[in-house]
């Protein structure tokens, strides 16, 4: 216990410290002390509001369409997917690495990607420019694709397991027998067995895609962009009095999600002793 | 059993936390008094450790294949290479200052006036010790584009070590005609709508710069302190101009590229159809490595294009400062420049001045081929302007994305 302090929650602090000491001012080098200068000015630009909203908007349209999309596979093809290739070609995703996954993305969708190039050759575009906007865009299409690819194969394992674990076939049986039509079983009882299961580590997934760095990065826009991307910019900038700014954005963060962490996991607590 | 465990687990946070209290002090001598050959003799058998960019490879293959043996043979310096550009050293250097660190893990750095500035505002740098190199008397120090970097004096604290002048590229078979002053840019974009954007980084406020300049009247407009009076003005009439137009922009103007290795790709790929870059856009390796197409041509602006020179740092913890020096003297000496030259390519500018060089060296200068797929560098200087005060560059990075990325 002791060891698992020292090694996870102290430097966490520490470093949680450091840059709330930093986002007052109080700490770096060209800090002078006490203010309360960055706070507003990060407060008064809204960009750090509207990055929130958007980071969360699509972490959570790739949640939910991962959610869904392996749901439906998950239960389609439960028979097929206990055999041993198949199984295997769902395993490959969880091994590439998000920044990969994003330099796929980017290869095939972009404007002189792969897609790009065999619709130009059947003569569909005639031009690279008539090409969809699928990598850079405004509506962030590469970036939750990417999130879905990386995403999707995971749940579609965890389902799998739940189904296996929590005897959802015999229940389902149980349930046509009691004189339910399969969308009653699929809706009423198997869908909400597995969801009630697992839905700690979707809003973990939420909270992860949240936080995503490499994948925005490389798929989104300028403007807005992603928390983490915001965050990193904000550090790196030339002007180095505003330095402080980045700290506030990342205590900022910082709370939020350990908030939520802490909100999830005692609910969590909850729907156990409740059971 | 457990107050044991619990021992153990104190003394090893102890050891981790006496481990790094205790800094090794190095002695502070000031060898700026020394002779050189005291300082040569000072370097022998240490290691310099360089951080610099290393996003060129033909500079890598320079300093790989070249400098880093050439260095161990006649002086027996070990340099070492690890990556890292402008915000990472200077991140790295403000972060050793707050926590004392005497010995740095870094002795010599590769900047530009953006750093240099960032690093002087910190105290970051160790000099003045230019003028102490051997190297320094073929260097003409009254040459602005030398001894003045972004506006700031250099006053001896960094070292020249090559110069490049920001141009324009396009592909002659595909544009017949390349604008060349802001009115034709508009024309053009109209005409090729989708081929033509900003990076969102330093090339890219580079160009808004050579706009503003263009805007201001005269190659000269920029020079001197920031002036927030004539900012205000100019960079108004810029954002005017490109929100005006920025629909014919790559992406409809929505969207900006984060950096400018994405632009020289699309502009391979023929997404765009007008690039820019500094050392002449890069055009002459580029093409050599068959990125480019052979009918890609740099060229300058009507009003100038901005040339600048780059240089090599001491940060002010160096724990090996000498050697430091004799690498840096080394880098700047004739030999260094011009084996650069011809390895790292025609487009590498040198910061030697031919009429102070000794004949034989003026002659091998003279001698290395001449550029194919950009103009002649007597004919680009002429259409040289020089960096404007830093805070431009501020400026001009936080109201584009005010002004335009999120408009």
């Amino acid at each position: 216990m002791l060891f698992f302090v020292l090694i996870g929650v102290v430097p966490f602090c520490a470093a949680f410290i450091y840059a709330l000491l930093y986002s007052f001012g109080m700490v770096g080098v060209l800090n002078t002390g006490f203010t309360l200068a960055f706070w507003k000015s990060v407060f008064a630009s809204g960009e750090v509001l509207g990055s929130f909203g958007y980071s969360a908007v699509v972490a959570a349209i790739s949640v939910l369409l991962s959610v869904s999309i392996a749901m439906w596979v998950a239960l389609k093809f439960t028979r097929e997917l206990n055999k041993r290739f198949l199984s295997f070609i769902i395993y490959l995703p969880l091994a590439i690495p998000g920044i990969v996954a994003a330099f796929f993305t980017f290869q095939l969708f972009s404007k002189a990607g792969f897609f790009s190039r065999i619709a130009y050759s059947f003569g569909w575009i005639t031009k690279v420019r008539f090409f969809p906007d699928l990598v850079n865009d405004q509506l962030s299409i590469g970036i939750m694709l990417t999130f879905i690819t990386v995403v999707m194969p995971f749940f579609v394992l965890l389902f799998l397991n739940v189904y296996k674990n929590e005897r959802v076939e015999e229940l389902s049986k149980l349930a046509f027998s009691l004189g339910a039509n399969s969308s009653q079983v699929t809706w009423k009882v198997t869908i909400p067995i597995i969801l009630r299961k697992t839905w700690t580590l979707i809003a973990l997934y939420f909270i992860f895609l949240l936080g995503a760095y490499e994948v925005p990065l490389i798929l989104g826009q300028e403007s807005p962009q992603m928390l983490s991307v915001l965050i990193i910019r904000e550090l790196n900038q030339y002007d180095l009095s505003k330095i402080s700014e980045g700290y506030v954005v990342a205590v900022i963060y910082t709370i939020v999600v350990s908030l939520a962490a802490i909100a999830l996991f005692s609910r969590k607590k909850m729907t156990l002793n409740e059971i | 059993m457990n107050s044991i465990k619990l021992c153990l687990q104190l003394a090893f946070i102890g050891l981790l936390w006496s481990s790094c209290v205790n800094e090794s002090t190095v002695p502070e001598t000031d060898i700026l008094h020394d002779s050189w050959s005291e300082i040569e003799k000072k370097a022998e058998g240490s290691t310099v450790a360089f951080m610099m960019w290393q996003g060129s490879p033909v500079l890598n293959e320079y300093i790989n294949n070249y400098l880093v043996p050439t260095l161990k043979e006649k002086y027996d310096i070990r340099l070492e290479i690890s990556g890292g550009q402008g915000p990472e050293i200077v991140k790295l250097v403000m972060g050793e200052k707050q926590a004392n660190v005497d010995d740095g893990q870094v002795d010599m750095v590769w900047i530009n006036g953006e750093t240099f500035f960032q690093l002087r505002k910190i105290d970051g740098l160790w000099g003045p010790f230019v003028e102490k190199l051997p190297s320094s008397e073929y260097v003409n120090f009254d040459n602005k584009f030398i001894s003045v970097d972004f506006q700031q004096p250099i006053e001896y604290m960094e070292a020249p070590w090559g110069m490049g002048q920001f141009a324009l590229v396009y592909d002659t078979a595909r544009t017949a005609v390349p604008p060349r002053n802001l009115t034709e840019l508009e024309t053009y974009i109209k005409a090729n709508p989708g081929s033509f954007t900003i990076s969102n980084d330093f090339s890219g406020m580079t160009l808004l710069k050579v706009f503003m300049a263009e805007l201001g009247g005269s190659p000269g407009s920029l020079d001197g302190p920031f002036d927030q009076v004539k900012y205000d003005k100019l960079s108004k009439q810029l954002w005017d101009f490109i929100n005006s137009n920025k629909r014919y922009f790559w992406k409809k103007g929505t969207n900006f590229p984060k950096e400018h290795t994405k632009m020289d790709q699309m502009f391979a790929t023929g997404e765009l159809g007008l690039i820019y870059g500094f050392s002449e856009g890069g055009v002459e390796s580029k093409v050599e490595q068959g990125l480019y197409p052979k009918s890609t041509r740099a060229y300058v602006w009507d009003n100038g294009t901005v040339l600048n020179s780059n240089f090599l740092g001491i940060p002010y913890n160096s724990g090996n400062k000498a050697g430091a020096m004799v690498a840096i003297n080394f880098m700047m000496s004739p030999e260094g420049q011009y084996n650069r030259k011809v390895i790292s390519g025609r487009e590498s500018r040198t910061i030697l001045d031919m009429d102070l060089l000794p004949e034989e060296w003026k002659q091998k200068f003279e001698n290395v081929p001449k550029r194919k797929y950009s103009p002649d560098q007597e004919v680009m200087a002429q259409k040289a302007i020089q960096e404007p005060a830093p805070e431009y560059m501020i400026n001009l990075f936080e109201d584009f994305r005010t002004e335009v990325i999120e408009k």
